[in-house]
């Protein structure tokens, strides 16, 4: 069943201003219940205008979102409903760090919802459980954190709500590689415990072939293509030609394959790399 | 909604007015404000507020972006014109009630008013729509620079400093605000809502990122500035330097013949 339909989605910003720009044109996706989808697309090609429409921070020129096939601006007041079912972790999400201490600072969307007390303390530590929050980190002020811990309890801030749908703009930005892959666990772990729909902007190939089921891939406003992670980087040549590329293991086998040797080119990671050389080893030896 | 505010907004529309010196536009400003609360009569009025209007025609600036900027200040503007309305003495008693009286003076007088603040308004913000943030706080420079002779001079330079960053750094302030309350709403805040004290609560989750970003970004601000070796104004060139010239003498003149003609009508009407 789809979860989340966007039709036809169209977008201007600056209303009657001399700066008319289409952010985003025309975009019609359709996200399954439980998918990960990733959304690439060069600097500028209105990705983060898109995620902001999915839980209603910014209302279409035109067309519409269903969720569950309900528009969800159907009942403009109920709008903050949505948004606990529809989770957006910003860009830098550590930033928007306010309370005096970790534990409030994780309440405050679960409290917005109307939780309180024991509920909220439960939710609260549920919550930290699954992203790995440590118990101790609780009662410190959040600005005492290194940035890796405080994107971290950011990210539990928008997790504790316990949305359906959560949709991350680029969530490891600035992080170094560790950070990188404690972000990406988080997201894993989350999706893991909730059965949750995740939704991922991001610059990096490697961690979309990692994660995602399928890329929307944006140019311009408009989508370029939609489809299978296979799909999408069986194309290398109109990647590139948007400003984009495949992941680095790829394009090693495209290199291997313009070479003359007889390689897939369909390999997205480095263990399924690992996994194919392993294997051509083996057909050689037994050869 | 925050995009709305407008204020010390540069309209790149090229008209004659852009290319005046800002240290003379200031100070024609400060003239014509002067002039606008010298003008004691209806026909004194009249004629600054026709030098006013073509002031805003000469600008090429839409009349829409000034009316935008009075939006702002309409409580203000109303708040005056009421307090004034109670404290007109003499003329005809139109409205008597336990200690306020409404006479047609008061009337009078808080139109007056009101007219001189939206003059007020309008002149400024012809000022700030037709110069750049960056020369208006060059202008102010020159123009306190002879405070050096009584031993301020890093005094100003460092006062200009301040001013051309706090300008600088609005629109982005902005964007950061935008970005935050966008971060709020989506955990679920709740800021257009509820009483008075709920919403000013509700701008709390916005306020102290907010500031602990600009504390953030000064620091930065302070490490860039010094790793270019800044160290005050002193011995500091420009790259663009100030010259009057002939559309200069022409607005002086202009000016010169509005305030008389102002002082003419005082004495005539």
């Amino acid at each position: 069943m789809a979860i989340l339909e966007v039709k036809n989605l169209t977008h201007t910003y600056g209303g009657s201003s001399p700066f008319i720009n289409d952010a985003v044109k025309n975009v019609s996706f359709c996200v399954e219940k439980g998918e990960i989808i990733g959304i690439i697309g060069h600097t500028g090609s209105g990705k983060s205008t898109l995620v902001q429409h999915l839980n209603g921070l910014l209302k279409p020129t035109e067309g519409e979102i269903l969720f569950e096939n309900t528009d969800i601006w159907e009942n403009p007041k109920e709008i903050r409903k949505i948004r606990s079912k529809i989770g957006l972790v910003f860009q830098y999400p550590e930033y928007q760090l306010f309370e005096e201490t970790v534990f409030a600072d994780i309440a405050f969307g679960p409290k917005n919802m109307g939780l309180k007390d024991e509920e909220l303390t439960a939710c609260v530590n549920e919550i930290c459980e699954i992203v790995g929050v440590k118990k101790e980190y609780l009662q410190k002020s959040p600005f005492d954190l290194s940035g890796g811990e405080k994107r971290r309890v950011a990210i539990a801030g928008v997790m504790a709500m316990k949305p359906q749908v959560i949709v991350f703009d680029e969530p490891t930005a600035g992080l170094d590689p560790k950070g990188r892959e404690d972000v990406m666990q988080i997201i894993k772990d989350y999706r893991a415990a909730t059965n949750a729909t995740v939704i991922i902007i991001s610059h990096s190939m490697e961690d979309m072939a990692l994660l995602a089921d399928k890329i929307l891939v944006l140019s311009k406003g408009e989508v370029y293509k939609f489809g299978k992670v296979e799909e999408v980087f069986a194309s290398a040549e109109e990647l590139r030609k948007i400003g984009l590329n495949v992941p680095i293991v790829t394009r090693v086998f495209y290199e291997l394959k313009k070479q003359g040797l007889d390689v897939k080119t369909d390999i997205f990671t480095v263990d399924s790399a690992a996994q194919y050389l392993k294997t051509l080893k083996e057909g050689k030896e037994n050869a | 909604m925050l995009k709305d505010i407008t204020f010390g907004q540069y309209f790149d529309s090229k008209s004659i007015i852009h290319r005046i010196d800002p240290r003379n536009k200031i100070i024609l400003m400060i003239l014509f404000i002067v002039f606008i609360f010298l003008s004691q009569n209806f026909f004194a009025l009249l004629l600054a507020c026709a030098c006013v209007f073509s002031v805003i025609l000469v600008s090429k600036v839409p009349l829409k972006m000034y009316l935008k900027n009075m939006k702002a200040i309409l409580p203000v503007l109303i708040f005056t014109a009421i307090i004034n309305l109670f404290y007109g003495e003499g003329g005809k008693v139109l409205l008597s009630f336990w200690f306020i009286e409404i006479t047609t003076v008061g009337i009078y007088k808080s139109l007056f008013m009101a007219l001189r603040i939206l003059l007020l308004i309008f002149i400024s913000s012809a000022l700030t729509y037709t110069t750049t943030p960056n020369d208006l706080t060059d202008a102010i420079e020159s123009l306190l620079s002879p405070l050096r002779f009584i031993g301020l001079g890093s005094a100003v330079h460092i006062l200009a400093m301040m001013m051309s960053i706090a300008l600088r750094f609005i629109p982005t302030l902005i964007e950061e605000a935008e970005k935050i309350m966008n971060a709020q709403k989506a955990r679920g805040a709740d800021l257009e809502n509820g009483t008075l004290i709920e919403r000013v609560k509700a701008l709390i989750p916005i306020l102290i990122p907010l500031l602990i970003s600009s504390v953030r970004r000064a620091y930065e601000l302070a490490e860039a500035m010094e790793c270019r070796c800044y160290n005050g104004g002193e011995g500091k060139t420009r790259m663009k330097q100030m010259h009057l010239g002939l559309i200069d003498l022409g607005s002086c003149i202009a000016v010169v013949i509005m305030c008389s003609a102002i002082i003419l009508c005082n004495i005539l009407f």
